[in-house]
Order: structure tokens, then C-alpha cells, then sequence
């Protein structure tokens, strides 16, 4: 562990809380729209220098920064990266820059304390990212909950937005219960491995806990409490209901944040399985079980709809079940795929989103019956459009390519059958995607309200064409992003496999 | 001279891009617009071409050293991906011969598609085709292959779609890229299977390896890789997609489907050759799926009328010939023989526009005695051998069936054991559905719902106490009377929707596979 000399990771999480809490207290919704815009540039720029700060080599977690928070319980404000989370923090930055972008002019109600919201998300995002201590972990966790519970709720665009914003706070509140229980049980563990009395002996440190042997009884309930937990939001099948309500009801660059921002696979990478490796390992096969059922189920799914923003509920929940089999294979190059395909979700998935979000701006509605024919009306749409969607498909040249090379060699070499499992997801990817394009886009217009409707405005493709950009050039140079994580993988790999032999 | 082949898929390439971005920032518009791009388009695949015969000729000379190695692509663990190049043999002479076709096929199109719409869009994907069609015949590794086998497909998709106004058309395209995709997953399982088992995806290393892997090994590889390089080709049983394909402009149906990517199977096929040389069964499988091709091709090819169609399933015939040549070992007379055929047929489809001009109003001619005898298989001819409807019965409507059956499960059985607040299923839309909703809600309070709950919990408390509760109602206050034959008849009506979804072949096949998969994997 490298301690950093200057507290750039909290800094970066502050930067957007203060900046919600300003955008908030402004009277002038104009000026306070501004401010917010330039908190989250400022943001990316801070997210970026903390990647340039960052040192790939080192396989182990870095600017770490320490400080005694509830000394009673030994809880401390304990945060740092790594080449898995080290990405993460840039991507959510442009993420949030994206969406802001997005809702620039289609937010009158209460504008201000939507744009506080959508800061103080992001800040909560990087704390989530950056926090080493469960605990720490813990709040930022329940935290993303009001911000979307109110972004949900008062923004959508269903007619039964308050009830999706209910369903998801629920199933999340729901998720953070077995969640809190597995890190009692690891600080529990540790004071009874050291020999202390309970309040004294225990600890909530992430890099404290992964050093810390755990009885294997014990590694089997925390591992399977912490999946389920993480398993509700990443989500995997059957928790995943709440993700197609939501994307039929709240707003669509809300949408865009919640399929863009992995955060319950993230919680399985950085906690589930190294907290419990000898769990994990053993479970694997489930673990991939379970991601292969949710890939093809969700492909299936995904097949029979007729709205984009249901289709691509399902087409996420569908590519989160392929990440999982890359995790599970438990070797180098599915995990590195699955976090390369995590950081492509957080550009390609949320831009399809934001797409359907603007045909929804323009022609009300995003069902195959009300469209057709849209690439002769608007062809830079389109064009966005189907460059993500081949993302989406993983066609070579885009960035979705290598990341599901890699997970596929990883997942035939350890489980054959779930790598067979994983190329009928690449088939009926393409099969639900192009046919959406077809019936969406392609073939004659045939509703006369559709000639009217305006290509993107040039704020809608400055929003897009970077992510436009980054899908082409991770995929064209996909080396750059495996270099950052490489050792980092490595390390993680090496933890649950000398623990688990 | 090694260093010429970067620059053969590098030109196209440069100017799809330049193509492409004009395109997008609508700069060029116009017939200005027109001469631009198809000037970029053209001089950029002169140039590829000239620095091909070039390397030919180097090559010929005895001048390159078989390989050139660009820079690392990918490197994962043990897993590298470099970008290289082959620049001896085969794969130059292939190279050399289709830049040549495609420099034709884009002078010839710089006219035909003049005033066309699409007009740039179809240079700019012509382009891009040339560009991932070289880098398919010279890289150096599967996945560079890969890559290029890919765009061609994807160029192939939008340019059957060229005129996407037209629902068919872009039915077609959907159709065409959908089955290569099954063969792409043959060739991803391919590259995946020599990483595993020969720890390379370099073709040189991997064709150096044959001698040392074993038999099964050598067999399981090359059967990925065929089954990727028949659905390229178009062999049985992925025939059908080629009659779809021809829904594209002439020019992209020349080059598409009549000379160049259409022999990207049959070019998979011999670079693979010591690899399949090892291997009996496949060579075995080439040699019935190669002569199933050309007998099925010649059958429905003597009944076609329309000379896209004939062209069609004389192609897929003549690429049946080239498998079963190299089935049988004939490894030569492939190569030459798919270098002539790409070479006519290039001529043959770029004049099949003018051809039905000239024969226009000349009688049909009649199907032979030999047909009209044996009136089967004259049907059988003209129906193609039903192969669409029967893919369409044993895969694809199974797949959307199931599709829509999951659909159901997931609104109505997952979304509701969850115990959800709201249900965006069931989301209503019209008066008369929250009339219908207001009814059925006071029945339900009319009948003996004694409490409400939500989710597994909650059902199962509301599920006890309604039990109690319809036990003191019934059992004690009125005796057992005509509601037990109901729920007999209830019970029995669950049981025969349980059979009637078992029965369904799909799930007796998804049943199968499950208990599969679970042994599998462990």
C-alpha cells in the first residue's frame, strides 16, 4: 500500500459534494445549471490527473489516505485505488458530464436540485470506487439511494414513476441487509482470530480483512450473503426485475447512470471474492451458473421487445451475466475482459440510453409501432446509434470486441460449456439488436409525424461523440486499458488462488 | 519489401475514414460531394493495389521474409495478440489477385451507383471492405483474420441494406448477418481452442504445431474453423443466406458474393491446410458438405429464372467444388481453382445487369424432360429443398417462442414473487382497463381475501391466513359442498396447461441442454 502525500481521492469526492450542495443553495437556476456543469468538468479534469498519478505497476492499492473515523468500533475513513477501480473514477466523471449534458434543457421542474442530485451521485459514485474500509464502503453504498430514489421519482417519464422509484429503493434497501451483515461477520472474525474482546478486536478494513484467515464454514455464508447482496444491483436474474420499471419509467439519463455505473459487479470483484476466496473458487461454477443463465435468459427476453429503452434494460442485464462468467472463469484474461467490458458499459451502454431518451424527446415514445424509418429523418442518430449498437454486439474495431474476446477465452478454458453458453449470447445480440434497427430505424417512414422530427442539435453530438471516440479508439487500442489493469488482475488472481490451491 | 504490406489495408482504410468523416460533417455535398469521395475511394485501392503486385513481385523474387511484425495488439496474461503480417505465398498471390477485382469493381461502380442517394455511403462502405478484406487475407494471426472476416460481414450487412427503404431489404441483411454470426461463433471457439490447446493463434505457429498435437485436439480445432469458413461460403447447411444477399446493388454483389469475400471460406480453409491435412474427419466432412453443396446448387440451380438467382447457385455450386477438393487433398487445384472462378465471376456478375437487358423478350426456355419427370424433386428445385422454412421451424421461430415464453414468466411469475410495489408490465394505458381494474379489485374484496400482502413473505402470511380463514368459512361454517369440485376442475386445468408447455419440443431441447450444462460444468 502507497500512502498518498495530498488527499487527491477524497478531494475528488468533495469536489462534487460541494459542489451539490452550491448548485442547490443558488437562487438563479441558470447560473446554478453553469455551476453545476463546471463542477462536473473540473471533476473529470481531477479524475484525470489522479490517473496520470496513478502507477500501473504496482499491483496493490495506492494514494491511499487513512484517518480515524469512529475510534470506538475501529472504523476509519480508509480510501485508495487500484488498477481495477483506478478507471472507474474517470469514466463515472464523463458518465456524469454526459448525462448533465443530457438533461441540459429537458429539466424545468425544480432544475437546481436536479443538477445538485446529479453531483452529489457522482461524488457518492468515487466514494464507492475509492472506499477500503466496509464500512466507508457501506455508507457510500446506501447513499446512491436518495439521489435516485428523487431522480426516479420526480423526473420520470412514466406514468408510474413514483411506484419504479419505490420498487428501487426497496430491492436496494433489500440488498444492503445481507451486505451489512457479511462485513459484521469478517470484523467479528478478525477480533476472534487476534484474541480480543469484540469492540476492541475488530476491524473493518478492507486490506486488514484480506489478510485475515476466515474458517471455511464462515467464507461459504459471507460469500453467498455478499453475492446476494451485490446481486440486486448488478443485477442478475431473478433480482432483476426493478431494472426494466425503471428504465419504462424514470428518465432516461437516470437510466443511463443506473446501466452505465456496474456497481453490484464492481461489489463482487473488490469485496465477494477476495473477501472469501476459498468460497469463491469453490462457487465458481455456480457463479458462472448463474451469469450464464442471465446472459441467455435476458438475450431471450430481449428478442420479444418492442421499446428500446426495455431492450436495452435487458440487453444490460444480459451483458452483466457475460461479465460474471468472465469473472468466475477465475483467470487472467476473463477478468480482465469483464473489467474492460465493465468500463465500456460505463460510455456505450448509458449512450444507447441517452439515445432512446432523445427519440423519446422527439417523438414521445420509443415503441417499434411509433417509429420506422427514422435513418432517412435523422442520420446522425442513427449513425450514433448503430455505432454503439455494434459496441453493444462486440464487433471488432469496436471497444465491446476485445472485452468479450477475453472473457470468452477465459470462460472456454475453465467452464467449455458456459463459454458455449456465452457465444449463443453473441448470436442473439446481434439478433435483437439489428432487429430493433431494422424496425426502427431502417425501412420506409411510414407516420407522418416522424418527417418533422430534427436531427441532433449540436449539444447532443458533442455529448456523444466522445463516447463515440472512446468505443473506436479501446478498440482499436485496446492495450492501453489492459496495461492499467494487468497487475492489478494479476494480484487479484494470485489472492484467491494461493488461498484457495 | 515486407514493409509494403502494412500499407495495402492501410489505404482503403484511410479513406473510409476520409469518406466516412465527409459524410458525417455533410461537407461535401452534391455531385462534388459524388466525384470526391469515389476519387478518394479509388486512388486509395490503386495505391493498395500497385503496392500488392509490388510485394507480388517481391515476393516472386525471393525479396520478403514471409512476415512482418507491426507492434503488440492486445496482451492479456499469456494471451498476446500481435499485428502481423504474412508476406509470402498464398496469401500475397490472393492479395494481389483481389485488388486487382476490387480496383475494377470500383471503377465499374463510380458509374453505376451515379445519382444514386447512397451514393457515398456506398464508397465509403466499398472501402472499408477493401480495407478488412486485406487485412483477413494477410494477417499474420486468427484474431487480425478475425477482425477482418467481421467488417466484411458487417460491410456486407450494410450494403444488402443499401437501399433500406425497402423492408425486404433490410429483412435480407438482418437474416445474412445473423446466420455468419453462427459461423463467426465457430471461428471465436476456434481461436479460443488453439489458445487452450496450442497456447499461439499465430498461423504460422499454429500450422507449425500440427505434427505435435493429437489427432482429437487437431480435429475439434479445424471443425471450428470449417464450420466458420462453410457458413462464410455459403456451403449447406447456411446456403440460403447468399439468395438473401443479393438484394445489394450489382457492384456489392460482385465483389461481395460473386469474387471476393464469398472465397474468404475456402481461402480459411487452405490456410488451415497442414492443420486439416492431420485431421481425417474433417477432411471427411468437406468432402460430403462440399459435394451435398454442389449437387444441391446444380438441382436448384437448372430451375432458377432470374439471372441473379442462377449466378447465385452456380457460385455456391462451383465453392461446394472447392471443399470437396480440399477434402480430398487436392490442395493445388483449390488454390487455382478459386483464383479462376473469383476472376470470372467478377465478369459474369458485373454483366448481369447488361445480360438482362439484351435478352429481354426472349422466350423462356422449358425446364428439361429429365425434371419434368420426376416431378419431386422439379418441386423440390423450385421450393430450394425448403431450407429457409425448415430453419425457420427448427431454430428460429423455437428461439423467439421461447424468447416470448420467458417474456411472460418474467412479468408475470419473477416481477410478481418479488413483491413489487408496481408492475410497469402492467402499466395501464386506457380507460376501460382501469374500469376492468376497479371491478376485479371489488370482487376480489367481495370474496373472502382476508388479508393483502406483497412478496414471498407477505403471500405466504396472506396465503395462512386466508387458509384459516377459508377453513372456518367453509369447512366448519358451511361443510364440504360444490366448491371442491371447482377446485378439482381448477386443479386440473393447471395440470393441463403444465403437460401442453412440457410437451412442446423447445423445452424438451432446453431440458436437455440444462442438465448438460450442469454436468459440465461439474
Amino acid at each position: 500500500m502507497i500512502e498518498a502525500d495530498f488527499p487527491f481521492l477524497s478531494f475528488l469526492i468533495i469536489v462534487p459534494l460541494a459542489g451539490a450542495i452550491l448548485t442547490g443553495s443558488i437562487r438563479n437556476t441558470d447560473i446554478a445549471k453553469h455551476i453545476a456543469f463546471y463542477v462536473a468538468i473540473l471533476t473529470l479534469l481531477l479524475s484525470l490527473f489522479t490517473l496520470i498519478l496513478f502507477d500501473p505497476s504496482y499491483g496493490e492499492f495506492q494514494l491511499v489516505e487513512r484517518y480515524t473515523w469512529i475510534p470506538l468500533l475501529n472504523i476509519e475513513y480508509l480510501v485508495g485505488v487500484d488498477g481495477i477501480s483506478i478507471l472507474f473514477l474517470p469514466m463515472t466523471a464523463l458518465l456524469t458530464l454526459m448525462t448533465m449534458l443530457a438533461a441540459w434543457n429537458s429539466v424545468s421542474l425544480l432544475t437546481r436540485f436536479h443538477f445538485a442530485l446529479l453531483l452529489a451521485l457522482e461524488g457518492v459514485s468515487f466514494g464507492i470506487f475509492c472506499a477500503l474500509d466496509t464500512v466507508l464502503f457501506f455508507l457510500f453504498w446506501e447513499l446512491t439511494l436518495p439521489p435516485f430514489f428523487f431522480l426516479i421519482g420526480l423526473w420520470g417519464i412514466g406514468s408510474h414513476r413514483r411506484s419504479a422509484a419505490m420498487k428501487y429503493l426497496l430491492y436496494m434497501i433489500a440488498g444492503g441487509v445481507p451486505i451489512l451483515l457479511a462485513f459484521i461477520l469478517l470484523a467479528s472474525n478478525h477480533a476472534h482470530h487476534i484474541d480480543e474482546m469484540i469492540p476492541l478486536g475488530l476491524s473493518f478494513s478492507l486490506p486488514v480483512l484480506l489478510n485475515t484467515p476466515l474458517p471455511d464454514n464462515l467464507q461459504v455464508i459471507v460469500f453467498v450473503l455478499l453475492l446476494l447482496g451485490f446481486a440486486v444491483k448488478a443485477p442478475l436474474v431473478p433480482l432483476h426485475t426493478w431494472m426494466p420499471t425503471v428504465a419504462m419509467e424514470g428518465p432516461t439519463h437516470v437510466v443511463a447512470l443506473l446501466v452505465g455505473l456496474k456497481l453490484g459487479v464492481y461489489g463482487i470483484l473488490r469485496f465477494a471474492m477476495p473477501l472469501a476466496p476459498v468460497a469463491a473458487a469453490d462457487f465458481s461454477w455456480l457463479l458462472s451458473v448463474i451469469g450464464a443463465v442471465t446472459l441467455i435468459y435476458a438475450a431471450l427476453i430481449a428478442l420479444q421487445q418492442t421499446n428500446l429503452r426495455r431492450l436495452l434494460a435487458y440487453s444490460s442485464v444480459s451483458h452483466v451475466g457475460l461479465v460474471i462468467v468472465g469473472v468466475a472463469s477465475l483467470t487472467v484474461q476473463g477478468l480482465q475482459g469483464a473489467i474492460f467490458q465493465m468500463i465500456n458499459f460505463t460510455f456505450m451502454a448509458s449512450a444507447l440510453m441517452l439515445i432512446a431518451g432523445f427519440i423519446h424527446h422527439r417523438i414521445g415514445s420509443t415503441e417499434t409501432i411509433h417509429l420506422g424509418g427514422l435513418s432517412s429523418v435523422m442520420p446522425k442518430l442513427t449513425f450514433f446509434y448503430f455505432l454503439f449498437a455494434l459496441a453493444s454486439i462486440g464487433l471488432p474495431g469496436t471497444s465491446g470486441f476485445p472485452a468479450e474476446l477475453l472473457m470468452i477465452i477465459g470462460a472456454l478454458n475453465t467452464h467449455s460449456i458456459l463459454g458455449f453458453a456465452a457465444l449463443s449470447g453473441a448470436i442473439l445480440s446481434a439478433a435483437y439488436m439489428l432487429s430493433y434497427t431494422r424496425k426502427a430505424f431502417l425501412g420506409p417512414v411510414t407516420r407522418s409525424d416522424i418527417k418533422q422530427v430534427f436531427d441532433l442539435k449540436p449539444r447532443e453530438i458533442a455529448l456523444l461523440f466522445i463516447p463515440g471516440l472512446l468505443v473506436l479508439i479501446f478498440g482499436l487500442f485496446p492495450d492501453y486499458i489492459l496495461n492499467i489493469n494487468q497487475s492489478a488482475s494479476e494480484a487479484w488472481l494470485s489472492r484467491l488462488t494461493i488461498q484457495a490451491p | 519489401m515486407d514493409v509494403l504490406v502494412i500499407f495495402i489495408p492501410l489505404f482503403p482504410f484511410i479513406a473510409a475514414i476520409i469518406i466516412g468523416f465527409g459524410y458525417f460533417s455533410s461537407q461535401v455535398m452534391g455531385l462534388r460531394g459524388e466525384l470526391s469521395s469515389s476519387d478518394v475511394a479509388r486512388n486509395a485501392i490503386y495505391l493498395s493495389s500497385v503496392s500488392a503486385i509490388l510485394l507480388l513481385i517481391a515476393d516472386l523474387a525471393g525479396e520478403n521474409s514471409g512476415s512482418k511484425m507491426v507492434g503488440q495488439w492486445l496482451d492479456s496474461g499469456n494471451f498476446v495478440v500481435n499485428l502481423n503480417f504474412i508476406t509470402t505465398g498464398f496469401n500475397v498471390v490472393v492479395a494481389a489477385l483481389f485488388s486487382v477485382i476490387l480496383v475494377i469493381i470500383t471503377v465499374f461502380s463510380k458509374n453505376y451507383v451515379h445519382y444514386e442517394p447512397g451514393f457515398r455511403r456506398f464508397f465509403f462502405v466499398l472501402s472499408l471492405f477493401s480495407s478488412s478484406m486485406f487485412l483477413l487475407i494477410l494477417s499474420g494471426n486468427a484474431i487480425g483474420t478475425f477482425i477482418g472476416w467481421e467488417l466484411a460481414g458487417l460491410c456486407s450487412y450494410l450494403l444488402i441494406s443499401y437501399s433500406y427503404e425497402r423492408p425486404v431489404a433490410v429483412i435480407n441483411a438482418t437474416r445474412v448477418f445473423v446466420t455468419n454470426r453462427i459461423g463467426d461463433t465457430g471461428f471465436i471457439l476456434g481461436m479460443a481452442l488453439s489458445f487452450y490447446f496450442a497456447g499461439t493463434v499465430d498461423w504460422t505457429s499454429l500450422n507449425g504445431m500440427a505434427e505435435t498435437l493429437s489427432t482429437p485436439t487437431v480435429t475439434v480445432i479445424s471443425l471450428c474453423f470449417v464450420v466458420a469458413a462453410m457458413a462464410k461460403s455459403a456451403q449447406l447447411p447456411f446456403s440460403p443466406w447468399l439468395a438473401r444477399a443479393m438484394e445489394g446493388p450489382t457492384p456489392s454483389s460482385a465483389v461481395f458474393y460473386g469474387s471476393v469475400m464469398i472465397h474468404s471460406g475456402v481461402f480459411l480453409v487452405i490456410l488451415l491446410q497442414p492443420i486439416i491435412d492431420k485431421a481425417p474427419f474433417t477432411m471427411g466432412l468437406l468432402v460430403i458438405v462440399g459435394l451435398a453443396t454442389a449437387i444441391y446448387s446444380y438441382l436448384v440451380g437448372l430451375t432458377q429464372t432470374d439471372v441473379k438467382s442462377s449466378l447465385c447457385f452456380a457460385i455456391t455450386g462451383q465453392l461446394g467444388l472447392m471443399f470437396l477438393e480440399c477434402g480430398l487433398g487436392l490442395w493445388e487445384l483449390a488454390m487455382w481453382h478459386m483464383c479462376a472462378h473469383a476472376i470470372v465471376r467478377c465478369f459474369q456478375v458485373l454483366t448481369a445487369p447488361s445480360l438482362i437487358k439484351n435478352v429481354n423478350g426472349n422466350p423462356m426456355k422449358p425446364a428439361s424432360p429429365f425434371f419434368t419427370n420426376r416431378r419431386w424433386l422439379y418441386i423440390a428445385s423450385i421450393q430450394r429443398f425448403w431450407l429457409d422454412p425448415i430453419t425457420d421451424r427448427t431454430l428460429v421461430r423455437p428461439v423467439y417462442g421461447l424468447g416470448h415464453d420467458l417474456d411472460r414468466f418474467d412479468k408475470n411469475i419473477i416481477d410478481r414473487a418479488m413483491g413489487d410495489p408496481v408492475s410497469s408490465f402492467t402499466a395501464i394505458s386506457s380507460l376501460t382497463q382501469i374500469e376492468n381494474e376497479a371491478r376485479r379489485k371489488r370482487v376480489d374484496e367481495i370474496q373472502m381475501e382476508f388479508v393483502r400482502g406483497k412478496g414471498i413473505v407477505g403471500k405466504l402470511l396472506e396465503w395462512v391466513a386466508n387458509i384459516m380463514s377459508w377453513f372456518e368459512e367453509r369447512l366448519v361454517l358451511r361443510g364440504i359442498g360444490m366448491d371442491l369440485v371447482t377446485i378439482g376442475r381448477n386443479l386440473g386445468h393447471a395440470a393441463n396447461m403444465f403437460e401442453l408447455l412440457l410437451l412442446k419440443p423447445r423445452y424438451l431441447v432446453l431440458f436437455v441442454f440444462i442438465v448438460l450444462m450442469l454436468a459440465a460444468s461439474i
